[in-house]
């Protein structure tokens, strides 16, 4: 199946060319959580990823979009970067799907079913 | 009054009074006069120029209307009456003049202006000015002053009318405000950059004829026209002032006053004015019942079965809290009589003398402190209790009346002669010859901090006795609004709240949040917020608060005012008279009124004093016996003015106005 819409679609995983390309010059560095497979060529002059499931470019967290893209060298497998305790994990694009992000007075902003105009009492409040 | 002029207005011929304005004069013509700085119940300034008429003999120049008298005019050359022209081309033009120059520095911003709407300035300038300017020069800036959380300024808007600091001035007694500066330099300012600190500050919102001072917590909210207007009666005091509700939806935006010359004349406190946002917090909105020691939301067949449960072989007490409408007192009434319990509605412990209404209301109307020419204060701070009424105690001060107290001293905004606090000073004036006083009408006004004491009786039979002898009115000061309701229809127990609380096994609370119940009744609570009642409540019923469903107010005074239905209840919350009728029907007495009309024709015959709305009965009643004055002080009938309901405990700006005035106080004990 995988193998099927590999070579019918171009957004899932890799096509034929990648496929081959890659067994021919590709020398993998790593992978992420996501299962994403990192490979450059053995000069290092070429990087790319092949992605598990969904072709989808923000899907790569920053580490690794500054080694795909040569603004650091060492893999972040190899040489992790310093996060922050507050840095929130990675998240992919999420424009076009339900969890899309509406600004505040957006009208596709999700309401509260019931608009409230008071404030109800609790007896624990 | 002198003798009537006859003049000629606009061609007619009227008599009026002399003393008159001609801006009076032309509006008892039938003549309307456009006037932004002119004001019935202030003092004339006469700079805003816009009342401009032709006086013809007089002057070539058009006269102010609002600062000339009838007796200023002159007859003619044969003793023709003089005339008065308010339609000709020079009338129009000198309109049309002010106007163009009092918009020279008003600010084009009526689009963001709460007063859109309902502004003065804009309503004058489309009828009476020019639809151009030749203004080309930059515009006056102003720096808009605090006045705290109530009012907001926006100065650059201000035309200089100084209603604002004439009503301060007057009326509130708090000279704050004042106007500094000449020509295009004057401005309006407080006085060292202070906040405003009276009670009544908020009506000079409703004077400003532009948009300079508009309410802060209403700010941006709402157009006027977009805006419900229901005629209600407001219960944050006793005075039972007039006003409109002003609702969107089922939020009350705004609450103002209505002209009631009888009982607010047109100002309203700034705890009735700003209380609203009190209606949108802490509301009960769902039936809760205590299970396992734990208040736990119930339905209402359930609350009503817990009822029906808790009652047998128990003795019922129902009390009536300060803001219940007469309606739901007479329906919870003719329960508590049905299950055989009794009712109670002085909280406060106040020792009114039931069905003496001559006693418990009093023989004097709110309107005849006008006229009074002396004020005796008996255990009563009226600018805490109804600051309303103190600003008419005032009137009466400016107009030549004199102000003594027995009670504690307090800063009333008018000087006030004091002779004593005790009760000693009650007995001696009691004692006194105070037939000198009979010349001229006079009021004597006891508050529930002379009558809460165990002699209350006889402090009031001791201010009926001075009242008589000094050929006075007796009013009583409520510091409740439902309360006289409450005692019209006679919802009390023999022996006050103790005896009705002593041995009591449930108690069913209508809105009593001022008294701590004691531990072991079962409690019932109903009312609209969740304050101290709720928390001891085992079973809570959630009803509607006082603009959420029509009711009959009895005030001070003994005027029964109807309040009408500006919204609906939150959530579950039902109207109080129709949550009693369910609950009648549940515990198997079922009251014999399926509607408010039919429970209004049944309180109206059993009382038919409380159908006449807005009229004031004559109150005659037996004088209470004299003797039994204790010792000591009288007390202070509330803590703090601005946090007396659960309503206004639920306000955030009632909060806030609160701890600004504890602040003060802070402030001035460190002096």
């Amino acid at each position: 199946m995988s193998l099927l819409s590999q070579i019918f679609t171009w957004w899932n995983g890799q096509t034929i060319g990648t496929r081959l390309f890659t067994w021919a010059r590709g020398q993998f560095v790593g992978e992420d959580e996501q299962g994403n497979r990192f490979y450059q060529t053995p000069d290092g002059k070429r990087r790319w990823v092949i992605y598990r499931g969904e072709a989808e470019a923000s899907r790569i967290s920053p580490d690794w979009h500054g080694w795909l893209h040569h603004t650091w060298d060492e893999p972040p497998n190899r040489r992790p970067l310093p996060h922050k305790r507050w840095e929130k994990p990675h998240r992919p694009n999420m424009t076009g799907t339900e969890e899309a992000y509406h600004p505040p007075g957006s009208l596709l902003r999700p309401r509260p079913v019931l608009p409230r105009d008071y404030e109800a009492w609790t007896p624990e409040g | 009054m002198g003798e009537l002029r006859r003049i000629i207005i606009d061609d007619r011929e009227i008599e009026v009074d002399p003393a008159l304005t001609l801006i009076q004069a032309c509006e008892m013509a039938g003549v309307e006069i456009p006037r932004f700085c002119y004001h019935e119940r202030l003092s004339i300034a006469g700079n805003c120029r816009m009342c401009l008429v032709e006086v013809v003999g007089g002057p070539p120049k058009p006269a102010a209307s609002c600062a000339m008298q009838v007796r200023d005019l002159r007859p003619g050359p044969n003793g023709e009456p003089p005339v008065v022209r308010t339609n000709t081309p020079m009338v129009k033009k000198a309109r049309e003049g002010v106007m163009e120059f009092l918009l020279i520095n008003h600010p084009l911003d009526c689009p963001i202006c709460d007063q859109g709407g309902e502004c003065d300035l804009q309503d004058q300038a489309m009828a009476y000015g020019v639809d151009f300017s030749r203004y080309r020069e930059p515009k006056r800036a102003a720096i808009d002053l605090d006045l705290g959380p109530l009012v907001e300024t926006h100065m650059t808007r201000c035309i200089s009318c100084t209603r604002c600091v004439r009503f301060i001035t007057e009326v509130a007694g708090m000279p704050e405000l004042g106007q500094t500066g000449r020509g295009e330099d004057a401005e309006i300012t407080s006085y060292l950059g202070r906040s405003l600190e009276s009670e009544l500050q908020g009506n000079i919102i409703d004077l400003c004829p532009v948009g300079a001072l508009v309410s802060k917590p209403y700010a941006f909210t709402a157009r006027p026209w977009e805006l419900t207007k229901t005629e209600s009666i407001d219960v944050m005091d006793a005075l039972g002032s007039n006003i409109r509700v002003d609702t969107r939806g089922r939020e009350v935006m705004r609450i103002l006053p209505r002209n009631h010359d009888g009982v607010n004349e047109e100002w309203l406190s700034d705890k009735a004015r700003f209380v609203w946002d009190g209606l949108r917090r802490q509301r009960l909105d769902r039936p809760y019942l205590r299970r396992d020691g734990r208040l736990r939301p119930a339905g209402w067949a359930e609350a009503f079965a817990a009822i029906r449960d808790a009652l047998p072989g128990r003795r019922l007490v129902a009390l009536a809290g300060d803001l219940a409408p007469v309606e739901a007192v007479w329906a919870l009434g003719r329960l508590t009589a049905a299950l055989g319990g009794t009712g109670e509605c002085r909280l406060d412990g106040a020792k009114l003398p039931e069905g003496n209404r001559a006693a418990y209301v009093g023989t004097a109307r709110i309107e005849d402190i006008d006229a009074a020419r002396w004020v005796l204060l008996i255990g009563t701070n009226p600018r805490a209790e109804a600051p309303v009424l103190n600003a008419r105690i005032r009137k009466a001060w400016l107009a030549g009346a004199d102000v003594q107290r027995v009670g504690r001293p307090a800063d009333l905004t008018y000087p006030v002669e004091d002779l004593g606090a005790d009760r000693a000073a009650l007995a001696r004036l009691g004692a006194s010859d105070l037939s000198a006083r009979r010349a001229a009408p006079g009021i004597v006004i006891v508050g529930m901090g002379a009558l809460t004491g165990p002699d209350g009786l006889a402090v009031l039979a001791e201010a009926q006795a001075i009242a008589a002898a000094a050929g006075a009115g007796l009013l009583v000061l409520h510091t409740a609004a439902g309360r006289v309701g409450a005692m019209d229809i006679g919802f009390v127990t023999e022996g006050g709240l103790a005896a009705a609380l002593d041995g009591a096994g449930v108690v069913w609370s209508l809105g009593a949040d001022e008294i701590d119940i004691p531990a072991g009744p079962f409690v019932i609570y109903q009312g609209s917020h969740g304050d101290r009642g709720a928390h001891r409540a085992d079973v809570i019923l959630p009803g509607a608060a006082w603009t959420e469903e029509s009711g009959i107010f009895v005030n001070t005074e003994g005027r029964p005012q109807m309040a009408l239905r500006a919204g609906f209840p939150p959530g579950d919350a039902r109207e109080n008279w129709a949550i009693i009728r369910a609950a009648s029907e549940a515990l198997g007495h079922r009251l014999p009124f399926d509607s408010l009309a039919e429970l209004r024709a049944e309180l109206f015959a059993a009382h038919p004093h409380l159908a006449r709305l807005d009229e004031v009965p004559v109150n005659e009643g037996p004088a209470l016996p004299r003797g039994g004055l204790g010792q000591g002080e009288f007390a202070e009938a509330i803590a703090d003015h601005y946090l007396t309901n659960p309503i206004a405990r639920a306000s955030e700006v009632m909060a806030e106005l609160s701890r600004r005035a504890h602040a003060r106080r802070m402030a001035m004990a460190a002096e």
